[in-house]
């Protein structure tokens, strides 16, 4: 497997059983894969649980956990999810912290808006931390990103994880978070993915819908800066008007995917590596639909081999 | 601590593992849940309790899905809030909608969807149990929940099951698969000295324990009184001595490992499906929980 000096995830969405992921996470570790990530979102499985089911089955590979919003677990929670999972197995876990989805947060009552959502998330950030270091816990601490607000308070956190896949959006991101940021502070990004050896239209139908829910989820300010605010108005109209994204999806066109996805041939993936490596990206999560199913993420091993 | 003893729970053929959420423990409660299921095949896991405001009723309904599909049926969610009726009643309601899969909107002062589904698929039913105290409450355990965790002096214990009897009439459900849990304070005594570890258990629980229930179980406040004001002033240590004989047996149980295992089972009498051997369990908390374990094994 190609490892310069890029980690490798494949990011699982929990929506399915827990033995289904976590059959996928035991060949994500037999495929040499770095890292799985777990998904935290309010219609999907509790991540902290899935992810104690991940590390009873699987022995080295690292377990993020997130995007865990503070909106929805308070920080002492989610502290205690990590004292107790590193406790029974060992330094192997990472959180990731974030805002969350605004239309799924709104869907269980939480409106981002209201609560000045980015005071939690930096507050969540400060508390975990000290705790962490008070324990001599050492869990990496990310932060999910994407717009300037968001990035601008990257430097306090370990690393940034974004959910852009194109590299000039990448470097937009990195040339803005870089000067203020340490030195051993981490570029990730975590984008939906579709690598294949074999095309198969069902995976690439999911691709589209799960970049269009990302392009839609982007602040504006991302989306006027590459010239894609008005090509999504249709598509961003419908969906606040509370059309299904099944629906809302065929207003966004490809170019919208190709930012916002890491779509390729397997044969084509390392040129795309290359181009991020140079920007200084150093973790890759490779996001759904590339968990479909055991076989797209032996197609994503096999391009990373 | 409850993951290294929920193995020693297994072996000794208990029945279930209660763990309490303790706010300023550095756990997560659902966390460890999922931990002792996966450390575990065969004992019921239950959380004794929690607030359905603690977390978002979301979060609370996928946590416990999770724990249901993780220990194949063996999990157990008890929920506890000292607020009105409508709190819980709207929270077992909307929990069980979101279990059904239902797309639900709801909102009241405490809960808020709109449009809500779970995208998980819940595979096996999650009990929910009620850790209540008041008599409505009580009453609204037997009305809608599968099970009650009642904690208190025995006489409590026992007007509280009828009072949990007139909610199951109400909805026809008694002997139906509800089921009656007690939690008492219980120590394995090895030698004399180890009563002072009841004393100051029992001390504990008096001083927190509201008056309806106190009045209940018959025990004046001119008793709890002068514990209280001795642990408030001079500490759990002190206020241990002047627990009287009679509070002791009313609250606690105690004894050898076979006596403790008898004395447990004599809660049948009352309407009790299921016992909890509570903390503080003994000096050597380890020791006591596997030879109580041992104990209940050969009695049943």
């Amino acid at each position: 497997m190609e490892k310069a000096s890029i980690d490798f995830a494949v990011g699982l969405n929990a929506y399915e059983t827990f033995e289904e992921i976590v059959d996928k996470c035991v060949e994500a570790e037999r495929l040499g894969l770095d890292y799985v990530w777990i998904g935290d979102s309010p219609p999907h499985l509790y991540c902290p649980s899935v992810a104690a089911a991940v590390a009873s089955r699987t022995k080295k590979i690292r377990i993020g956990l997130g995007l865990l919003s503070p909106l929805l677990h308070t920080p002492d929670q989610i502290l205690g999810s990590i004292f107790s999972l590193t406790e029974v197995f060992g330094d192997r876990f990472e959180i990731c912290l974030g805002v969350g989805d605004r239309s799924q947060l709104l869907r269980v009552g939480v409106d981002a808006k209201l609560l000045r959502a980015w005071d939690h998330v930096l507050k969540a950030k400060r508390k975990i931390a000290r705790s962490l270091r008070a324990s001599g816990v050492s869990t990496k601490i990310w932060l999910g990103a994407q717009g300037p607000k968001m990035l601008a308070a990257a430097k306090s956190f370990d690393g940034v994880l974004m959910n852009y896949a194109s590299p000039r959006m990448i470097k937009w991101a990195i040339d803005k978070i870089k000067p203020v940021t340490q030195k051993d502070f981490d570029f990730g990004i975590y984008a939906p993915s579709y690598v294949y050896r074999k095309w198969r239209p069902q995976a690439y139908r999911l691709l589209r819908i799960a970049s269009a829910v990302v392009a839609l989820g982007a602040p504006a300010a991302v989306l006027d800066e590459f010239g894609l605010g008005k090509r999504l108005q249709g598509a961003i109209e419908e969906h606040e008007a509370g059309l299904r994204i099944e629906s809302v999806v065929r207003h966004v066109s490809a170019e919208v995917v190709d930012n916002f996805s890491i779509y390729t041939p397997s044969s084509k993936l390392r040129s795309y590596l290359r181009e991020l490596g140079d920007l200084g990206i150093s973790h890759m999560v490779f996001g759904f639909p590339q968990n479909l199913s055991k076989i797209t993420i032996r197609d994503l091993a096999s391009a990373l081999r | 601590m409850a993951i290294q003893f929920s193995k020693l729970a297994e072996r000794g053929s208990l029945n279930c593992i209660w763990i309490g959420e303790d706010l300023n423990a550095q756990q997560e409660i659902f966390t460890v849940a999922g931990i002792i299921m996966l450390e575990t095949s065969n004992v019921n896991v239950g959380i004794e309790v929690t607030s359905p405001l603690a977390r978002n009723i979301s979060t609370i309904a996928r946590a416990a899905a999770t724990l249901s599909q993780i220990g194949r049926g063996r999990f157990r969610l008890g929920l506890d809030a000292a607020r009105p009726n409508a709190l819980m009643r709207d929270a077992t309601t909307l929990l069980r909608r979101i279990w059904r899969g239902e797309t639900v909107t709801f909102t009241s002062d405490n809960f808020r969807l709109s449009n809500y589904y779970a995208r998980y698929k819940p595979s096996f039913a999650t009990p929910i149990y009620f850790g209540v105290r008041d008599q409505k409450l009580l009453e609204l355990a037997g009305e809608t929940a599968d099970g009650v965790i009642l904690s208190g002096p025995r006489r409590y214990i026992e007007k509280a099951v009828a009072i949990v009897d007139q909610g199951l009439r109400k909805r026809k459900r008694r002997g139906k698969s509800f089921r009656f849990v007690a939690r008492v304070p219980t120590v394995i005594v090895d030698k004399k000295s180890d009563l002072k570890l009841a004393r100051e258990a029992v001390a504990t629980v008096l001083a927190e324990t509201p008056e309806a229930v106190l009045e209940m179980a018959g025990i004046a406040q001119e008793m709890v009184k002068p514990i209280k004001a001795l642990i408030a002033e001079k500490g759990v240590n002190e206020a241990s001595r002047i627990v009287a004989e009679d509070l002791l047996q009313e609250v606690a149980i105690y004894g050898s490992p076979e006596a403790v295992a008898l004395d447990l089972r004599s809660l049948e009498k009352y309407g009790i499906d299921e016992a909890i051997f509570g903390s503080p369990y003994g000096r050597e908390p380890a020791k006591a929980i596997r030879e109580m374990a041992e104990a209940w094994r050969r009695l049943v």
